[in-house]
């Protein structure tokens, strides 16, 4: 239906054949610039680290070996860590799907009613996400901190000291402790997010379904629901390309510490390309981090793009 | 057509620059303060030569984690920085390896270097007969400790580590821990492992370990890590450790909470920096019940890039730094110089004056663990040191898991 | 905002209200530390530990936070890559997101998912390639070396986003223009950017946050302090062996004031009927 639009079949004047070639070649000229650039300086550099993944090389010196599938063989059946750490980000992902998302997904419900507040809370509920990493990560070793942390402090206040706890020390608290600070700091993005998407609802939809007799339940899953699909595709692909990618919140909160409980393929590439100086190594976990969200999300991007 | 004109000028000025003046781009991780500091060095350096300019780019961050990664970078692009600080041992293993440091064994003699510095510092920053870097700080590292908390409990200085251990009983009587440590990263807690390695196994023993001809599956292994556990068992360390950062670790220390810290000389103007009282805390080296009777010591140092373009200025610059002279006329711009016969203000920094005398001295010092394995093989002694902490390993696990690692990491290495 | 009518509170629109109250409580309390911090002498916050009520309040720590941070040029370098990207960035994600969205053509589908990659792609790799190119095009060590990659890896996001929202446009709208003879230009401007006010107010405070605290590049393009932003600045407080808290809070609160005004400002496009309105008119 698309393509008689575009080719223009029906304008009301005549075109010459230059003109029909100009407007079959639009459609690239608008891709164009952007193009150029994502060619350029992402697409270039990671087709060189592509090729890093096959070479046994330092990151440092002039010399590599080219080693071929190596790198991935031994991720796959040689790395322990890495199993834990694919095991961190899959749980990580899984939660980063549901949590932040619903609440992010409420918070946008609340906050698009005309309601007293409605700006500082939009505001505080979006503020951690304006804290520099750097910052993010040492304000919450504090929250966590067993000594003098706020959270162990409530605790004892509120006469459940015994609940209190080394938080980040612990081997079975650490990664979940985290998480928490992951929620805290990513509920904004998918509220702005969707409230940008319900500003996109047409409010003739909601008028006919109230007409119709459907109760606030019934509007919420057939026309505010819907109405956000593309809001969906934008936030859930996130989420999974985010839960894949972490690494921020591990390197500055834990280090992938205690022991190596909460290393993630994020961290485990860092340490392996800078800090163990196998840059093919790390190149490899890092197209391994990429394939693995390619083969989730495009299939899901591809099938609610379907019309 | 003007213009045009004076861009050419520009131009030709751009292009005759090098030959004229002399520029030197250096790397290190002073904070804003420090890099102040350095800076009056820099421009004394620059006023004395004429014609050289010198520019200090600087990366800190929490124990400096960031710099490595832009250093390893700019090398491997081929755009390093003329002379850049780094630390010793293995942190400068793989730079070395790669080839990316100059050998400096003829601007040693140039400059008559060796003379000026300690020899156990010279020797740990040579590999195979070739020295790559010029000593800046010798970090001698031992305990700090409460010296109004040993008073009020009737403690002295303990000699041998059977009455470490009483000191520990006593405080902790008094409810105060013995010491405090941040388990995140490992570095912290593995001063302690040292400490122990080196009670329980001695110096030979121990620096076989390092040097991995001794297994680590031995009685004394396991000895070192039962003290670890036992610790641990008997709350002498302030708990919950594991994941908390070593400055946050000094929050203890500060608080009265436990009366001791494993730190070197830049805990003293930490003491300061952090806005108390810096005179209730004194020093001494951990005992460990061996002739001779060592302790842990590193040193930091300059190293000049292969692929810098002035490599002569920059050595010149390097020698002009560790100039006993240069030291002596900024005093607070150095901290535990490794340049012999320089101690800093003793009046303001006597802990520091005491450290430097001691790694100034032919007093044998062993390296911290970090500087002796690479980062991979550290991360599993790290591991395994968690383990114990956190209850999971017992010593005798954690002594052949050590050995199972060491090996394996070793027939990798070819 | 203005025509519409006075809200009406009902049991449950106070319930939730409390419960929002509640909630931002609860959210704000991890910036307590920061403020508390920040306000207060190092030692007291040693000796007291960090969640305590200062016992003299610093308002001098801003001022040398500024000062020894040197935040005068990082602010300037972090503005002036802010007020560069985040325009051209959004510009070229929403032209290339307009035809992805709106037009058939060959390999519409395979373009879209091309762009898409680059979402999945940890950063980290392509550091060293990347100082290697600026190296080659004379960029290195210059502010701008961070404008070409910043703007590259933040497409992907920017045209999934805008292509999203693009595709919630009635096409109805852009046939009978296109019927009426407008060009694809004319379209675009005069009907596709109009009617996505809400998504590009949300792009340009994701992208503005993301640029404002993006760390590793600037790290390892920039290493001359006077070409280093914002994010690097906030280091100068840590030291190799002691950190200066409270002036790397007084930092961060200073740091975060642009980027809190942006937000304070944009958000205000997201008011209920805004599009919907304008779809009907």
């Amino acid at each position: 239906m698309q393509g008689i639009q575009v080719s223009g079949q029906v304008p009301r004047r005549t075109r010459s054949k230059g003109q029909r070639r100009l407007t079959k070649l639009q459609p690239y000229l608008f891709i164009a610039p952007a193009m150029i650039f994502y060619l350029g300086f992402l697409v270039y550099p990671m087709l060189v680290s592509l090729w890093t993944s096959f070479l046994d090389w330092d990151g440092l010196s002039a010399n590599y070996t080219f080693v071929g599938l190596k790198n991935y063989t031994d991720f796959l059946f040689h790395d322990d860590v890495a199993q834990t750490a694919l095991y961190n980000n899959v749980l990580w992902t899984l939660g980063a799907l549901t949590i932040p998302t619903s609440l992010g997904l409420l918070m946008a419900l609340i906050l698009n009613r005309r309601m007293p507040g409605t700006l500082a809370f939009r505001t505080i509920i979006y503020a951690p996400a304006v804290l520099p990493l750097v910052s993010v990560g040492l304000i919450w070793s504090w929250m966590y901190n067993p000594n003098f942390g706020a959270i162990n402090l409530f605790l004892h206040w509120v006469g459940l000291g015994n609940l209190a706890g080394g938080w980040l020390s612990s081997f079975d608290m650490a990664m979940p402790s985290v998480f928490i600070t992951y929620v805290w700091g990513s509920v904004g993005l998918p509220m702005i997010l969707y409230l940008a998407g319900l500003q996109a609802i047409n409010g003739d939809y909601y008028d006919s379904a109230r007409v119709d007799g459907a109760n606030a339940v019934q509007r919420f899953r057939h026309v505010t629901l819907p109405g956000l699909r593309e809001s969906h595709v934008i936030v859930l692909s996130l989420a999974v390309i985010g839960g894949f990618k972490v690494f921020d919140l591990i390197y500055t909160m834990t280090y992938g510490g205690p022991g190596r409980v909460t290393q993630v393929l994020g961290t485990w590439m860092y340490f392996q390309t800078f800090q163990y100086y196998h840059a093919g190594y790390g190149a490899a976990i890092a197209w391994v981090i990429a394939s693995i969200i390619l083969v989730l999300a495009i299939p899901y991007i591809r099938h609610m793009s379907k019309e | 057509m003007k213009s045009m004109l004076r861009n050419l000028a520009v131009l030709g000025a751009l292009v005759a620059a090098p030959a004229l003046a002399q520029d030197i781009r250096l790397a290190g991780i002073f904070d804003g303060d420090g890099a102040a500091k350095f800076q009056t060095v820099i421009d004394a350096f620059q006023a004395a030569n004429p014609g050289m300019t010198v520019t200090m780019e600087n990366t800190a961050g929490s124990g400096a984690a960031m710099y490595p990664d832009m250093l390893r970078t700019a090398m491997a692009s081929g755009d390093p920085a003329d002379a850049f600080f780094m630390w010793g041992g293995t942190v400068a293993g793989p730079f070395i390896k790669a080839g990316q440091v100059m050998p400096l064994n003829d601007v040693y003699k140039q400059y008559s270097w060796s003379e000026r510095f300690p020899k156990w510092i010279i020797d740990r920053l040579g590999v195979d007969g070739k020295t790559y870097g010029v000593p800046f700080h010798g970090q001698g590292m031992g305990l700090f400790y409460r010296k109004d908390i040993f008073e009020a409990n009737g403690l002295t200085v303990p000699t041998t580590y059977a009455e470490m251990e009483n000191v520990c009983t006593v405080l902790q009587a008094a409810g105060i821990h013995c010491a405090t440590t941040g388990g995140k990263f490992g570095w912290h807690v593995m001063r302690l492992v040292d400490w122990f390695i080196e009670t329980s196994c001695g110096p030979d023993v121990h620096d076989g370990l390092n040097a991995l001809t001794e297994s680590w599956d031995q009685p004394c292994v396991v000895a070192s890590y039962q003290k670890l556990a036992d610790r641990i068992a008997k709350g002498r360390l302030v708990p919950d450790f594991l994941n908390v950062s070593p400055d946050d670790a000094r929050f203890a220390i500060y608080q009265g909470k436990a009366a001791m810290i494993l730190e070197g000389p830049w805990f003293e103007p930490a003491i300061t920096d952090a806005g108390v009282d810096p005179s209730v805390y004194s020093f001494f080296l951990p005992p460990t019940d061996h002739a001779p009777d060592r302790y842990s010591a590193f040193p930091e140092q300059w190293m000049i890039a292969a692929g810098s373009k002035n490599p002569a200025a920059a050595a010149k610059f390097l020698d002009y730094i560790t100039n006993a002279e240069t030291i002596k006329a900024h005093p607070d711009a150095f901290g535990a110089s490794a340049t012999i016969g320089i101690t800093p203000d003793c009046a303001k920094l006597p802990i520091t004056c005491q450290i430097v005398d001691i790694t100034q001295s032919d007093r044998p010092a062993y390296p911290p663990t970090d500087q002796a394995f690479e980062k991979e093989l550290m991360d599993t002694f790290f591991e395994v040191q968690d383990g114990i902490v956190a209850g999971k390993l017992t010593p005798a696990d954690c002594a052949a898991l050590m050995q199972k690692q060491a090996a394996a990491w070793k027939a990798k290495q070819g | 905002m203005q025509t519409a009518p006075r809200p009406r509170m009902t049991a449950g629109s106070w319930l939730v209200l409390g419960c929002m109250i509640l909630l931002s409580v609860v959210w704000l309390l991890p910036f307590v530390s920061v403020i508390l911090t920040s306000l207060r002498s190092q030692g007291d916050m040693m000796m007291h530990g960090v969640f305590t009520w200062p016992e003299k309040f610093l308002w001098s720590n801003f001022v040398k936070a500024w000062s020894t941070g040197g935040f005068g040029i990082y602010f300037k370098n972090s503005l002036f890559i802010i007020a560069m990207k985040v325009p051209l960035g959004i510009a070229l994600a929403s032209l290339a997101a307009y035809p992805l969205a709106k037009m058939s053509f060959r390999g519409r589908h395979a373009i879209f998912l091309f762009f898409l990659i680059g979402l999945a792609v940890p950063v980290q790799v392509a550091l060293q390639p990347l100082v290697l190119m600026m190296k080659a095009l004379g960029l290195s060590n210059s502010l701008f070396a961070l404008l070409p990659p910043y703007l590259a890896f933040g497409l992907p996001l920017q045209i999934l986003v805008m292509r999203g929202f693009f595709r919630q446009i009635p096409t109805e709208l852009v046939e009978a223009a296109r019927v009426d003879g407008a060009s694809e230009i004319t379209i675009f401007r005069k009907i596709m950017i109009p009617l996505s006010v809400p998504p590009l107010a949300a792009l340009f405070i994701i992208d503005t946050l993301a640029t404002w605290n993006e760390f590793l590049l600037p790290l390892v393009l920039t290493s001359a302090s006077d070409s280093r932003t914002v994010p690097l600045g906030l280091l100068q407080f840590q030291g190799e062996h002691s950190s200066q808290y409270t002036l790397l809070k007084a930092g961060v609160l200073i740091s975060i004031i642009p980027v809190l005004i942006i937000f304070l400002f944009l958000q205000r496009y997201f008011v209920a009927g805004l599009t919907a309105g304008a779809v009907k008119g």
